[in-house]
């Protein structure tokens, strides 16, 4: 009995001496409901990385190498979960940091309390325009002095911009602008409308048309949209209803392509689809195609380790991949696992981090509330047009694989500037 | 606009308004015997797709699978008679109600926890192309959907008119009393109501399923639809719940064309209303003499 106790004992000895020399990073998101495909990708692609640093003897930390224990918790995309995962994870005296989130939602719920304690969450792979700017200066109330909220994402700015410019570089002159009815739809008709105007009046927009998250029958709009001369849709709507959509389409004998924001790629959409999603166009991250010896090295990587042909969310995976490298970088440059020393570390990084979707040189800067970009790590070169083709996503211009390609063979890539604006 | 288009939008609302009869259909079987009718019919017709997928998944082929998806319809809705119908109606009780919410909430969490809660494509050998008829395109999927529709409760109309069988069913729902006193079984009777019912509930999911996509919440739009056209057709004309179904859809897609597309519920939501003010036992029900 004495035994037992003592051996007891010295396991618990053992394993708080081992927790000491562990860098503790929690991964947060929805792991099942609707939006799991992003959720479990990210955190996949996160655990991908984590195996690799922990596989080469873990961070190196001051003068000893650290491996990364991780903490899992699933906010089923629920706000009232992300606020209690928020709580606990606020309430670790020796967490170094958060990775997670998919929905706008549950960052507006919980965030809060990380950042309150000033603990570093990089927000990946989603989250809307309203999950940063919460902390910006608004015209009625200055935003926060000191921001421990990253975002790791291509926001929604850089998608409609591009689905415009998409519009205008293949020649179509009229669109019909299509969306859902919920605050993601309705921003982004807004976001894309101001980008049409923004970017000449190029496109004259023939048709707005709107739709209810269940519906299954979009005749009336697409015939509206049809009548009305429409060479292309531009839209923005998440994964049922998309493929709603170019059912529809095909139904009607209505050959126009669809461009949107990237739920374009979600699984449910181009499952849902088939053969009708061919074509569909969409600003993506990261394309599920070995281009570069370390795209194939991730993509081989994650089927082998998770058993899948395809990745649920190709372009979720590879942000959790790179978020993952980008805050153990921050770990090492700040030679501690006190999550303050790490958010200054990853406001001024001095290395870049070699990621899978590029190579990231300073990504972030100091905390400006006048500007969210200083605490967002995507700018246009990052983000690619991908296009739905027989069940996967390819590249949609040569172009940018071209340029990928290109990138990465170069040894380090121009600095983007940190002065434009979205 | 012009007349083709309003030809197209009646014509896939009311292919899709069939789907609406059908469901309603099975609300007529049951009420027909025991005048109570299962809350639950949507769930029954998610859990039948599902099912039915999952036979497709398996590598039979889909003209086995209907079979297959009918009889687990017919069986589902048995458990509903024997669960949450039959104790109530020998009590004399309206527990019917909520017992039969309760099993359609069960099938529902069932449903979740089996097959998750994302929607998914229903494969079929039906070619989704439009073909072109007198100017407007209808998919052979949409056409398959009136043929089934049509096919099924011309089948369930001739068995209750043609067999022994059938002719019990007739006899207990004109008067339970005088049937029980002819010897025939009104217990047995429903149980046949509510299994027919629920092979009339899978077949909707099958046939609806590969146009809307396979998912837990898929027949809840549906399941108020259905009960509308139940009602304002009135409970006891199969051929009413048809001609209320397709109008129904027509309607429905109309005014989402010419009202916008908010308002594609609102006039058969006036319909329900006008219909429950003027012919409360439905524009093709039977006035029914009620006895003190």
């Amino acid at each position: 009995m004495f035994r037992q106790t003592l051996c007891g004992l010295l396991l618990v000895a053992a394993s708080g001496a081992q927790a000491a020399d562990t860098v503790k990073i929690a991964l947060t998101g929805p792991f099942s409901g609707g939006s799991a495909p992003m959720g479990t990708s990210a955190r996949d692609g996160s655990k991908l990385a984590i195996a690799e640093i922990n596989a080469a003897g873990g961070i190196q930390v001051g003068n000893k190498k650290m491996k990364i224990e991780i903490i899992e918790r699933d906010d089923e995309a629920k706000n009232e979960r992300g606020a209690l995962i928020a709580q606990e994870l606020a309430a670790m005296s020796d967490l170094s940091g958060v990775i997670g989130t998919v929905n706008t939602g549950v960052c507006m719920a919980g965030d809060k309390h990380l950042q309150e304690k000033g603990i570093t969450k990089i927000i990946c792979p989603a989250a809307g325009s309203a999950s940063m700017t919460q902390w910006a200066n608004k015209p009625d109330k200055p935003g926060v002095k000191d921001n421990s909220i990253f975002r790791f994402a291509a926001y929604d700015g850089i998608q409609s911009a591009m689905v415009v410019e998409e519009a205008t570089n293949r020649k179509f002159t009229k669109v019909a602008v299509v969306f859902d009815s919920t605050n993601y739809g309705v921003s982004g008709r807004d976001d894309m409308l101001e980008q049409i105007k923004k970017q000449g009046n190029k496109l004259t927009v023939v048709a707005q048309e709107k739709f209810n998250i269940g519906d299954k029958d979009m005749t009336a709009q697409l015939l509206r949209a049809k009548s009305a001369g429409a060479e292309a849709i531009l839209i923005w709507a998440i994964g049922p209803e998309l493929a709603a959509v170019s059912n529809g389409m095909a139904k009607i004998g209505m050959k126009a392509p669809l461009i949107g924001g990237w739920t374009l790629s979600m699984s449910n959409y181009i499952d849902n689809a088939g053969k009708n999603g061919n074509g569909t166009l969409m600003p993506q991250t990261f394309i599920e195609e070995a281009i570069t010896p370390k795209s194939k090295a991730f993509i081989d990587g994650y089927h082998k380790a998770y058993k899948v042909e395809r990745i649920p969310s190709a372009v979720a995976a590879a942000q959790g991949y790179d978020a993952l490298y980008i805050l153990a970088a921050a770990v090492k440059q700040a030679g501690s696992t006190d999550t303050k020393k790490i958010k200054e570390a990853l406001e001024d990084l001095k290395e870049p981090v070699k990621g899978v979707i590029a190579t990231w040189s300073h990504p972030y800067t100091k905390w400006d509330p006048a500007d969210v970009t200083t605490h967002e790590a995507f700018r246009r070169e990052q983000v690619v047009m991908g296009m739905v083709k027989d069940g996967r996503v390819v590249f949609g211009n040569d172009a940018d694989r071209a340029r990928l390609i290109k990138s990465a063979t170069t040894i380090t890539p121009a600095k983007t500037s940190k002065t434009k604006k979205k | 606009m012009n007349a083709q288009i309003i030809g197209q939008m009646a014509v896939s609302g009311a292919l899709m308004g069939l789907v609406y009869a059908l469901i309603a259909y099975g609300f007529q079987l049951t009420f027909a015997t025991s005048k109570s009718i299962n809350f639950g019919q949507g769930e029954l017709v998610m859990i039948s797709a599902f099912f039915s997928l999952t036979l497709t998944n398996l590598g039979l082929p889909y003209w086995a699978m209907v079979p297959g998806g009918l009889l687990f319809g017919a069986i589902m809705g048995l458990v509903v008679e024997r669960a949450g119908v039959r104790l109530a109606l020998e009590q004399k009780s309206e527990g019917w109600i909520l017992l039969s919410i309760i099993i359609g909430l069960f099938f529902f969490s069932a449903a979740e926890n089996i097959w998750g809660r994302d929607d998914r494509p229903f494969p079929t050998p039906i070619s989704a192309d439009p073909i072109h008829i007198l100017g407007v395109d209808v998919t052979r999927l949409e056409l398959s959907v009136a043929v089934g529709v049509f096919a099924i409760m011309g089948l369930i109309e001739l068995f209750k008119r043609r067999t022994l069988l059938g002719k019990a069913f007739e006899a207990v729902s004109a008067d339970r009393d005088a049937a029980e006193l002819m010897g025939i079984s009104s217990t047995r009777t429903v149980m046949l109501s509510y299994g027919l019912s629920g092979s009339v509930a899978a077949l909707a999911g099958i046939l609806v399923s590969p146009i809307t996509t396979v998912g837990p919440t898929m027949a809840s739009a549906l399941i108020l639809k259905a009960f509308s056209v139940a009602v304002v057709a009135g409970l006891d004309s199969g051929f009413g719940v048809v001609l209320v179904g397709m109008f129904l859809g027509a309607l429905e897609s109309l005014a989402s064309f010419y009202l916008g597309s908010g308002w594609r519920e609102a006039p058969g939501l006036i319909l329900l209303i006008l219909a429950l003010a003027l012919r409360p036992n439905g524009v093709f029900g039977k006035a029914t003499i009620r006895k003190v």
